[in-house]
């Protein structure tokens, strides 16, 4: 049977989970736990809200990792991607010269892209994870995963990058002519010359240049870029890295995550448990305590009343776990009562973890 | 002359019940007399649940009298959007099944956004052959981190591509956004801390940064104000039992969240509207009623400015 503390000893822990339901707070008292026990941790958010940084009382949290102390001298490292520098320091490593470096980080077109149209987070998410895994510091990396279908992009961008590049797409950014070659019927190749320079028309042509150049400028990266979604790709599915899914038992949300478990599997990806936060767990009431009875009238229906309500939510909590597990199959790792507020300290981070270890 | 369409984008962190707001709003509106659209974008068919349905349709159906709803997902808008562009049916198949193709825009960032936004553009700009046109249409949005950028996407591609029908679309989208008496942002949260924190982070990127209209948040599943705060103290003094812990619980949770609700009080300058812990295993459509009544109040109005 597979426990928490097995799933401490790999080298990679990802938790995946709609937003809000204590992914972070679940990610980071993972990194405090192993790093009690001796071990090199590094804990990794992705979200952009960098949440992190609220339970770890970290201000300035960023893409150096930064050292998080724990009781009894031990420390963790935590940081967070800035997908834009993240992408800076990317090409200026693997663009091979300065000036191929500085032609793509001014292009205008770079500048947008890795700034701010979605979905370069993912792309840069998997490079930073590549870059920490190979750097040997850790022995353990702990990653906490954008929100919802983020997080789907996040574990598929290692695949939709290599789709990307295995095609002919690239070269035919560069030079959308190439197309053409492929072509035999005459006919077609008029046809799609035509819709090709309808396409530039469409586009707007500075688009069409800005989009080759920065292609051009990417091109020598293509190869480094392939070989490390490769490499993350094999350590995501690594029998040493462990998928971790992190739920509440609010309807909405256990519907959510046994869609993320399904997607897991689908994509080859082990799912090693689930962790249950702020599970309501208050049983019928059998009678009223003798002193209360003596209380007025009215209080005593409204305590009857907001248990009446309490008992509802915990029945309806019982119901989602049990779907939960008949759904997943997984086994649940840690459950954690509800509590009212949420961990925004190192202490009160410790109290969550050891009651996450305890169940 | 007829009053433009009404565009209301829902967002919020993931699971605090947009789809709960959105169809609340929606049905409230209905009943209304007016004619109105709700947009599925999660594709995760929640909102189809609330009406009976597995799965929504990728055009525009009646669920009740007044209302459609439609699902939206970036497969289906890539290809629509190429088939319609393309016009030779086989030459946009032959695209559209091409791996190279396929590849391109699932890896290309912004593509599905900018779709889904000009999709949207089609249900409000006024078409020529449309009968009728919506009178609201409400985006059931993505969560905040996704949501922002899609909204920042036509500016983005505004000053990417000046030139070109797409650049000309992504004005026309950043003028739809950016008008006030057509669209807002309804921010939907939770009375937790990290929730707050980001419904005001998310106000303030919105509001301020992008300059768009941002109704007032609203703050879903807070429990009742049982208890008095002498009665608190009785409770807090009193014995060990489940009845009591339960007592203790919730006065701790509302505590908790009227000083959360303070925060984004004074942090926006503006008063979110409070919608109640429905206490039950799933909202049903049955709940709505008195949530859609409360948001209109504030979301709606704008209908009476453009009067």
């Amino acid at each position: 049977m597979i426990s928490l503390k097995n799933i401490l000893d790999r080298r990679l822990i990802v938790c995946v989970g709609c937003g809000g339901v204590g992914k972070t707070t679940t990610a980071a008292a993972l990194a405090l736990t192993a790093a009690r026990e001796g071990r090199r941790v590094a804990v990794i958010t992705f979200d952009p809200a960098k949440r992190l940084k609220d339970a770890l009382g970290l201000d300035d949290l960023s893409v150096d990792p930064q050292p998080v102390m724990i009781e009894g001298g031990a420390s963790f490292d935590a940081l967070a991607l800035d997908t834009k520098r993240t992408w800076d320091s990317l090409v200026e490593r693997f663009a091979g010269s300065r000036e191929a470096a500085e032609r793509i980080l001014t292009n205008r077109l770079y500048q947008e892209l890795s700034n701010e149209l979605a979905g370069s987070a993912e792309y840069m998410a998997m490079e930073k994870l590549h870059e920490l895994a190979h750097l040997g510091t850790y022995d353990l990396l702990i990653v906490d995963t954008p929100p919802s279908s983020h997080a789907r992009d996040l574990l598929h961008a290692p695949n939709r990058l290599l789709g990307l590049l295995a095609t002919r797409a690239v070269s035919l950014l560069r030079s959308p002519a190439s197309l053409l070659s492929g072509i035999e019927s005459t006919a077609a190749r008029t046809l799609l010359a035509g819709l090709l320079k309808g396409l530039e028309r469409w586009s707007g042509l500075e688009l069409m240049r800005d989009l080759s150049d920065f292609v051009g400028g990417f091109e020598h990266m293509i190869e480094g870029f392939a070989k490390r979604a490769e490499e993350v790709n094999r350590l995501l599915r690594s029998r040493r890295t462990a998928f971790l899914l992190v739920t509440t038992a609010e309807p909405y949300t256990v519907e959510t995550t046994i869609g993320f478990h399904r997607d897991l599997s689908d994509g080859g990806f082990t799912v090693a448990g689930i962790i249950a936060n702020r599970v309501l767990t208050f049983p019928p009431l059998a009678g009223v305590p003798e002193s209360v009875a003596r209380w007025e009238k009215g209080l005593q229906k409204k305590l009857l009343r907001n248990y009446e309500e309490l008992r509802a939510l915990s029945a309806r909590d019982e119901a989602m776990m049990r779907r939960l597990s008949e759904a997943t199959g997984a086994p649940l790792l840690g459950s954690i009562a509800a509590v009212t507020e949420p961990p925004t300290s190192i202490a009160a981070l410790q109290k969550f973890a050891t009651q996450l270890r305890s169940t | 002359m007829a009053t433009a369409t009404q565009l209301v984008f829902v967002t919020g962190k993931g699971g605090v019940g947009k789809t709960t707001m959105a169809a609340a709003l929606g049905l409230h509106a209905a009943g209304e007399g007016q004619r109105v659209l709700i947009v599925e974008t999660a594709g995760d068919g929640s909102l189809a649940q609330l009406f009976g349905k597995q799965q929504l349709a990728p055009k525009p159906s009646r669920m009740r009298p007044q209302l459609d709803a439609v699902r939206v997902d970036a497969r289906q808008l890539v290809e629509q959007y190429f088939s319609e562009m393309l016009r030779f049916r086989w030459l946009s198949d032959r695209l559209l099944s091409s791996s190279t193709f396929n590849a391109l825009t699932a890896a290309a960032p912004g593509i599905t956004e900018f779709l889904l936004l000009d999709r949207i553009l089609g249900w409000v700009e006024p078409g020529v052959l449309r009968r009728k046109p919506y009178d609201l249409v409400i985006v059931d949005g993505p969560a905040t981190g996704h949501a922002l950028k899609l909204l920042r996407t036509p500016r983005n591609l505004a000053t990417m591509v000046p030139g070109g029908p797409l650049g000309r679309t992504a004005r026309r989208l950043l003028g739809l956004l950016g008008n006030r008496l057509q669209t807002q942002v309804v921010l939907v949260g939770l009375a937790e801390e990290m929730v707050i924190r980001e419904t005001i982070e998310t106000h303030t990127a919105i509001a301020g940064d992008l300059a768009l209209r941002v109704a007032r948040p609203v703050i879903n599943r807070v429990l009742p104000h049982h208890f008095t705060a002498a009665q608190v103290a009785l409770i807090e003094g009193g014995p060990a039992h489940p009845l009591l812990e339960a007592a203790r619980f919730s006065a701790a949770v509302r505590r908790e969240a009227d000083r959360h609700v303070g925060t984004l009080r004074r942090a926006l300058g503006v008063t979110p509207i409070l919608v109640r812990q429905v206490f039950a295993e799933r909202v049903g459509i049955d709940d709505l009623g008195p949530i859609g009544r409360s948001l209109s109040r504030v979301v709606l109005n704008g209908s009476t400015e453009t009067a």
